[in-house]
């Protein structure tokens, strides 16, 4: 990590002035005096001015719990990433494609659909069903092969049936009381978060980054194989079942949080493999402030290049599709991912 | 007592199909062991139940006085380390990355490797004399190199047994002489029970003690390298005709007999 230390002093202050920009731009502007001035008053205790009372609403009630959540959920999609890419030995892994997210989706949905409305409900079923559908598409493609194509294919299978779970219950639900928060969890977008769900969300994302940050160099043997990882003396299905466990529960609360956003927890922690290498004590940190740099800015285009909000996950796609396909051209020359 | 490894009625079998039957032998300090046998006779297997990877159906393995069986996995890492067969990263790591990765089984569960460790991962690179790749991508080594890597990373495991799959298999010639030589010094310097699987057979004359060889999964024979490399004993085993010579320059050899040319 020592050899690192610009580049994570680079990404730190990159993020910073992302949060000021984010925090400045939309259809209501609010300049960065006057975001100082809000910022001071509030934490002093005392009522923003009159004059700057909207601006002190809108800053407060909607901007900061978007950015917020915008950078928790990316630094969580991107390490759960890192982690299950590593834990697989396979670059084409994400949670998205073992299944965790759409598995997730289905779980919040149905909540939604049994009037489920509470918090603890979404939350605990979108986890529920996030690690059932990791389980299956780890039981699959092990007994397939335990290939790396045979595990792609496996998490597409279970994607598939989950995602076809979404979609009747899509069918099933009241079109005028269930069905926009269903349309909402499958497009996802941090349009609607709000403190509450930021606030609860970072109870289980912040402490679940903690726990794979403190274990992070283990995941350095564990890349190298099961049975080398044993012989160096770790206890890898003890391992597994631990990092999937945390993996599943942040890609769990984020999914609850803003709904099904792909492609960040695939290119982001290639992105960083690139940038600091593959060795975890560096890659792991690095890859969460890259998640939460890239989602923000992504959250903040969404809601500034049109008049309209664009659901995020679109431009997410638009980038992250051609940054792969790039990845995927140059693999030979990189000397990865070769297996 | 000096066997370091000792291994007692070993039976192994996937399902219903048996691999190993009942192995016993032991191996001793300062030995350099050679595992001995045709394809799908069993070396591989044989060391996989060694470390405990696969546990044997029957029969007990004990390294340094103590049951392998049951052990957790960081206790025989810091027991005994293995040289894998050839290699090939997923994810790019460099050789001193992955020779500080020997140091696994020796940490705390929340420490990181320190500064000392890493220094020490180099020394462990320089005593092979390939301080030089520390920063090299392992996946852009050579095979002789890789297995240099390797065989530091397992030494930087500081254990005194040491298991090698096929070390010298996607080696050139000289490179095969070559990791084989470090291997029998080092077995030497530091005491080690080193066991070799291996198809060369010359390569186990050459520089094992002792040779232990398998065939259809049952021990043949083993003993020192002067009883048990004998032409009966390599043509039983390999299901051959051979012939072993005497050199002027060093051990024996073996190589196939001539072969019969109609006239």
């Amino acid at each position: 990590m020592k050899n690192h230390r610009i580049t994570f002093i680079v990404i730190i202050i990159l993020l910073f002035a992302s949060i000021g920009v984010a925090l400045v731009l939309g259809r209501f502007h609010i300049g960065f005096g006057a975001i100082w001035d809000i910022i001071v008053t509030t934490c002093c205790g005392n009522e923003a001015e009159p004059k700057l009372a909207t601006s002190s609403l809108v800053l407060w009630s909607v901007r900061f719990p978007r950015v917020l959540a915008a950078i928790m959920v990316g630094a969580a999609l991107s390490v759960a990433g890192a982690v299950f890419q590593s834990l697989f030995r396979n670059p084409l892994v994400s949670p998205a494609i073992l299944g965790v997210t759409s598995g997730a989706s289905f779980g919040a949905t149905l909540a939604f659909f049994f009037a489920a409305n509470s918090a603890l409900a979404v939350e605990g079923s979108a986890f529920l069903f996030g690690l059932l559908a990791v389980t299956l598409a780890y039981q699959i493609g092990r007994r397939s092969g335990n290939s790396v194509t045979s595990l792609v294919l496996s998490g597409v299978i279970v994607s598939a049936l989950f995602t076809a779970g979404v979609s009747f219950l899509k069918y099933k639900a009241d079109p005028y009381q269930q069905l926009p928060a269903m349309v909402f969890w499958t497009m996802g977008s941090f349009n609607s978060v709000i403190w509450v769900d930021a606030v609860r969300a970072l109870l289980i994302i912040v402490p679940g980054l903690a726990a794979i940050y403190l274990f992070r160099w283990w995941l350095n043997p564990i890349a190298l194989g099961d049975e080398d990882a044993m012989t160096l003396g770790i206890d890898v299905p003890k391992a597994r079942i631990f990092y999937i466990l945390i993996g599943t529960l942040i890609v769990a609360a984020s999914v609850s949080l803003c709904g099904n956003i792909g492609w960040v927890g695939l290119v982001v922690p290639h992105m960083a493999r690139i940038i600091v290498g593959s060795d975890h004590d560096a890659l792991i940190p690095f890859t969460a402030l890259l998640g939460g740099l890239f989602m923000l800015v992504m959250d903040t285009l969404a809601r500034t290049i049109s008049g309209g909000e664009i659901p995020v996950g679109i431009l997410t796609a638009l980038l992250g599709a051609p940054f792969f396909a790039y990845l995927l051209v140059t693999q030979e020359k990189r000397g990865e991912w070769q297996n | 007592m000096s066997e370091l490894v000792s291994v007692a009625g070993l039976s192994f079998g996937y399902r219903n199909k048996p691999v190993l039957r009942d192995i016993t032998f032991k191996v001793e300090r300062g030995s350099l062991c050679g595992l001995l046998g045709p394809n799908a006779s069993g070396k591989t297997t044989l060391l996989k139940c060694l470390n405990g990877i696969l546990t044997p159906q029957e029969g007990d393995v004990s390294v340094a006085g103590r049951m392998v069986a049951g052990l957790p996995r960081q206790e025989i890492a810091r027991l005994m380390a293995v040289v894998p067969q050839q290699m090939n990263l997923v994810f790019s790591f460099t050789a001193l990355q992955m020779v500080v990765m020997g140091r696994a089984a020796r940490l705390g569960t929340l420490k990181l490797p320190s500064g000392k460790d890493r220094e020490a991962a180099r020394d462990a690179l320089e005593d092979l004399g390939v301080g030089t790749l520390a920063d090299r991508p392992f996946n852009e080594l050579s095979g002789g190199e890789r297995q240099l890597v390797l065989l530091a990373r397992a030494l930087f495991q500081d254990t005194s047994i040491l298991l090698l799959d096929e070390p010298t298999s996607h080696l050139d010639f000289r490179n095969q002489y070559r990791i084989m030589d470090v291997v029998s010094d080092i077995t030497e310097k530091k005491g080690l029970a080193t066991i070799v699987t291996l198809h060369d057979p010359n390569l186990a004359g050459r520089y094992c003690s002792h040779l232990v060889m398998l065939k259809d999964g049952r021990l043949h024979r083993e003993g020192s390298r002067q009883k048990v490399f004998e032409r009966q004993t390599l043509e039983e085993v390999y299901g051959m005709q051979v012939i072993v010579e005497r050199t002027a320059h060093g051990p024996a050899v073996v190589m196939p007999a001539p072969r019969t040319v109609a006239p």
